[in-house]
């Protein structure tokens, strides 16, 4: 998992940091020292503020993310219902006091959105995130997502999301969501609307959320 | 978090009664080949007449609604509380599908998904949905159920509330223009009457059947219309 020399030195620096605080203030002992130890691993890959980062793939902001949505994925890559080797080994680990801990301070982080999207499609991202495509039959984002993209409960926040990110999401959701038959979850919502997208509109979602603070 | 909470209750899509869009496959059973031809000439003339639409065309708009509106049109728990839809009255749902349109009734993504849609296909979604018959979502809390029962039934004589049943039915299933409440969303419901004065009857050159609701609305209070909410959210 610690690929990335820049990070590595950012994630140990924050290790650091946090290990003095938690010291500084573990009255009730190792736990807090531990569950530091485990947000400055996530932070390894997901980036210091938890704000995403390009690895070799593009790694998902969680910042500001639902808690729910969070403890849901966490337990979806246990499950298999969502696919990913990486993340299976990583949420295996994990209590479930753990994953409500790391949720929480996930959801209490705010970073700027990292950007780089193509500026020229967000207009038009815009429009299909506020209006959806109905004569294409395509429900507008905002519906569940929110006017802001913050996401509500099992619904999770899209504002700030690297934009290669959420395009790999809905351009593969038939082949990385909802694998396993026997438990069937909520990402079949967005099966049909990520079928109906055209990759146009799938670029152009993903450029107007990734700027959204 | 196992199941699709969608799915509790719901019938699966592939059990659903789907909307029978012309008949020209039956008629083509009955028929012999030389009528055949002329019946289906026929047919294709008056559909194209009163503008009627694709089975295939209505199955798709359909799993469209169902995106936001939950399996089996049983409601969802968006950003927003997004209404059942199932087993509603088509006249209702027609309505406010016009509503939407002429601005009478205001919510933007509505307006964007009633404007496509052709008279045909209205009438075609209307009939679908109200042959569906999910169970309720549920949630709301259960101490406040009897307390809306008894304004269901019998109103607020004191403060002239009048008894939701006397229009409504009562079942809660609605009649015609007035809209089944049975199974609705708590939030959704508790919204509506919140909101009644900003978000219905809002085209002054359309006046609309909005109107009768907007005193009863105006006069319960916050926790009578969570009470009543509460009531009509677990009905079957």
């Amino acid at each position: 998992m610690r690929l990335y020399p820049p990070l590595a030195l950012c994630a140990a620096t924050l290790a650091a940091v946090f290990i003095g605080t938690g010291s500084a203030d573990s009255m009730d002992g190792a736990p807090s020292g531990r569950l530091q130890a485990k947000i400055s691993y996530c932070k390894d890959c997901h980036g210091p503020a938890a704000q995403g980062y390009r690895g070799y793939f593009p790694i998902p902001r969680l910042a500001g993310q639902q808690t729910e949505y969070i403890e849901n994925q966490l337990r979806a890559f246990i499950e298999h219902r969502r696919t990913n080797n990486i993340m299976f080994n990583v949420a295996h680990a994990l209590s479930p006091p753990t994953i409500a801990a790391l949720a929480e301070h996930f959801r209490n982080l705010n970073p700027a959105p990292i950007g780089g999207a193509p500026r020229e499609l967000v207009a038009a991202g815009k429009k299909i995130f506020e209006d959806g495509v109905p004569d294409a039959n395509i429900a507008a984002c905002a519906a569940c997502h929110g006017p802001d993209a913050t996401g509500s409960g099992q619904i999770p926040r899209l504002a700030g999301q690297l934009y290669p990110y959420v395009i790999k999401e809905l351009v593969n959701w038939g082949k990385e969501r909802g694998q396993n038959p026997a438990r069937p979850d909520t990402s079949a919502i967005m099966s049909p609307v990520a079928h109906s997208l055209s990759r146009a509109q799938i670029e152009a979602v993903a450029a107007f959320v990734s700027y959204l603070k | 978090m196992d199941r699709d909470p969608r799915l509790a209750g719901a019938m699966l899509p592939n059990e659903r009664r789907r909307w029978p869009p012309i008949k020209v496959a039956e008629l083509s059973l009955a028929a012999p080949a030389a009528v055949l031809a002329a019946v289906l000439a026929t047919a294709a003339a008056a559909a194209e007449n009163k503008g009627t639409v694709s089975k295939r065309d209505v199955d798709a708009k359909l799993a469209y609604c169902e995106v936001c509106h939950g399996v089996a049109a049983q409601g969802f728990h968006g950003y927003y509380p997004i209404p059942r839809l199932a087993g509603q009255q088509t006249e209702y749902l027609e309505n406010q599908l016009q509503a939407f349109v002429e601005r009478r009734r205001t919510s933007t993504i509505m307006f964007n998904v009633g404007h496509v849609l052709s008279p045909a296909m209205i009438a075609a979604l209307a009939a679908d949905f109200h042959d569906l018959n999910p169970k309720p979502l549920g949630g709301a809390p259960k101490d406040l159920v009897a307390g809306g029962k008894k304004i269901f039934e019998e109103g607020i004589p004191a403060t002239d509330v009048p008894a939701c049943a006397s229009c409504h039915g009562p079942d809660a299933k609605g009649n015609g223009a007035f809209p089944r409440l049975a199974g609705q969303l708590f939030d959704y419901i508790t919204n509506k009457l919140t909101n009644w004065d900003k978000e219905r009857g809002q085209n002054p050159a359309k006046p609309d059947t909005s109107a009768l609701m907007q005193p009863i609305a105006h006069k319960l209070k916050d926790a009578q219309i969570k009470a009543v909410a509460a009531y009509l959210s677990y009905l079957e």
